[in-house]
């Protein structure tokens, strides 16, 4: 759009991430201003799975990990053979619902990411019935290819916005702030196919 | 008692996963008979569902029973408030029955790969330089091997050469592994190389190939970043060589021919994952492969293997300028796409490089292209992100499975339209 920047119109499905499952499926324009200030997003979906299901499925996690005995820890996950061990599935779950608030505020017309993998995990008991963890995740940057080291301070209650705080590597000393505006559901919808990075 | 339970947890956990999350068992020791007439109770309650792996004999003797997660807490309360003592034998059953399937799962792949090969896991350089031996000697008519070179660290650089006679005959290159973290390529390479070994002789369209073309595959193009990739970074991506005068070590092998080098999309910083090297053909692992499609002289495809995306690509990636014949490429990918997907609907896009995916100045296919190879692609495999690098070795053989028709249709369109 002469003068005012790119725009780009998507239609794509998405997916249970834990599953594979169609969830749905979005409408969505984002507009990258010429001034290189951060793009504005408008966005329509039809979700195929109800707010009662994911609700059921969030407090599932959510008490998988809190019946845990012992703090979970972990690192390389999925391992170097992609193999996710079944009782760190439900943590690596939640990294990438972290993961992708960072990707959301690092992305631009230019660079996308995935998660590559979660190098390290390591739960922090808390007195309230929030679950938090503390986190190293890697991720992919395209088209640059570079693997990009996070730390990321991931708290979490069904029924409340998830709370990211993260400090990637590449970037200068201050503590980036990821929280959502709106109920994160670790169980949910969270990838988008046809979107072309 | 306690084989049938065992036995019926297997099963259903086979069946449908996550029966026995969170269930105990706990060794109980009644004190007096009073106590073991208590335990008898509880026993019978029904909506316990409890179940006795060593059932109370006599008091003082331990019995172990198995609660499941909902009524843990009762009984641990009616327990503790008659004061039976007891220990938690088994923390979480259903975490057992799944270290037993792995360890099941562990020895199973032991036993394949002495007597055979285990293309379903992914294997170390010299796993792989070992195998080629096997596959020549199990097919000396079909296959040999050939050192086309040595890799910055001194390993050496194996192409396995298809052929059933002929001197210097049409020829098509394959390779994977140019990017050392991309284990499905390697893998899939390996898969391929023995395909095309057993179904020579068996599937007309491979047959009627071999039958006048001669097919290179180099399933390791990258020995000595493969090896970092087991030994140290998992996600190393380039070469291994020394860059003079910076602490970063790597060339990006795809950033490194003779076309458009130096372009969009690679990058003069060593310690850049995209690092285009010092001048083009730096790298002994690329200039090896173009002093020998040059020397052959009669190389008429090449098509290079990288993971992920899901893509299948042509020229060009350093320029938006199409290929001259790029509707005929275009047509290839499109049938070859289908075909894939017809195996197990696995999605991919394609098109140019510079279209479907980035500009990218100095990679193979356009190299190959530039010098008169009409037929030049690259695959990008499975997945499309959600495991990226680490895919899980469940899905090799599937995916070497689904890309082999795609391979076909290019050869047999090579085949079909020679020059």
């Amino acid at each position: 759009i002469p003068d005012s920047g790119h725009k780009y119109y998507l239609q794509f499905t998405i997916e249970d991430y834990r599953s594979g499952e169609n969830a749905g499926s979005c409408l969505a324009t984002v507009l990258y201003p010429k001034t290189k200030s951060a793009p504005v997003v408008n966005i329509k979906c039809l979700h195929t799975k109800d707010q009662k299901q994911i609700q059921d499925e969030d407090n599932r996690l959510y008490q998988h990990i809190r019946h845990q005995t012992k703090p979970i820890i972990g690192n390389n996950i999925p391992d170097s053979y992609g193999n996710i061990e079944p009782a760190l599935e439900p943590v690596w779950a939640l990294a990438v619902a972290g993961s992708s608030y960072i990707m959301w505020e690092k992305s631009t017309e230019n660079l996308g990411y995935s998660m590559a993998q979660v190098k390290s995990v390591k739960q922090w008991i808390r007195k309230d019935d929030f679950i938090e963890f503390d986190y190293t995740v890697l991720l992919h940057e395209v088209p640059t290819q570079e693997i990009i080291s996070c730390h990321m301070r991931l708290t979490w209650l069904p029924g409340h916005p998830m709370k990211v705080k993260y400090f990637c590597a590449s970037e200068t000393q201050e503590i980036e702030d990821g929280s959502g505006m709106e109920p994160g559901s670790a169980a949910g919808i969270l990838y988008g196919r046809g979107a072309n990075f | 008692m306690k084989i049938l339970l065992v036995f019926t947890a297997l099963v259903a956990a086979a069946c449908s996963e996550q029966l026995f999350v969170g269930d105990q068992v706990l060794r109980v020791t009644a004190g007096d008979e009073e106590q073991m007439a208590l335990l008898r109770v509880l026993g019978e309650r029904a909506e316990l569902q409890l179940d006795f792996w060593r059932h109370p004999s006599r008091p003082g003797l331990p019995a172990d029973l198995q609660v499941p997660f909902p009524s843990l807490q009762e009984v641990k309360t009616f327990l503790e408030s008659n004061n039976i003592s007891y220990s938690v034998m088994i923390e979480d059953v259903q975490e057992l029955l799944d270290e037993e399937k792995k360890t099941m799962n562990k020895s199973r792949r032991t036993e394949r790969s002495t007597s055979t090969f285990d293309f379903a896991s992914y294997h170390t350089v010299d796993e792989i330089y070992d195998w080629l031996n096997v596959l020549v000697a199990d097919h000396p008519d079909l296959v040999s091997k050939l050192q086309i070179g040595q890799s910055y660290e001194k390993r050496p650089l194996y192409v396995l050469k298809f052929s059933t006679g002929g001197s210097n005959r049409s020829a098509i290159w394959l390779d994977t592994g140019i990017h050392s973290r991309e284990w499905i390529t390697q893998a899939t390479g390996v898969w391929t190389a023995n395909k095309i070994a057993e179904e020579y002789g068996q599937d007309p369209s491979l047959t009627t190939i071999l039958d006048s073309m001669d097919i290179f595959l180099e399933i390791v193009v990258n020995p000595d970043g493969f090896a970092f990739t087991h030994s140290s970074n998992r996600l190393w991506r380039k070469t291994r060589s020394i860059n003079a005068g910076s602490p970063c070590v790597g060339v990006d092998p795809n950033r490194n021919w003779d076309a458009g080098f130096g372009g969009a999309g690679s990058s003069s910083n060593p310690c850049s994952e995209t690092y285009r090297g010092p001048y083009a053909h730096s790298e002994s692992e690329v200039k090896s492969i173009v002093d020998f499609i040059c020397g052959h002289g009669n190389v008429k495809s090449v098509v290079s293997i990288h993971s992920y995306s899901q893509m299948l690509l042509y020229p060009y990636g350093y320029k938006t300028a199409p290929a001259p014949n790029h509707q005929e490429l275009n047509e290839v990918a499109k049938k070859a796409v289908s075909d894939l997907a017809a195996v197990y609907g696995t999605k991919y896009t394609y098109g140019s490089i510079a279209d479907t995916i980035y500009m990218a100045g100095g990679t193979t296919v356009d190299w190959a292209y530039d010098n008169g190879v009409k037929y030049s692609f690259t695959f990008e495999l499975r997945d499309t992100g959600r495991y990226g690098f680490l895919l899980p070795s469940s899905q090799i053989v599937p995916t070497a499975t689904e890309t082999w028709p795609a391979l076909l249709d290019i050869m047999v369109h090579v085949l079909e339209h020679p020059y």
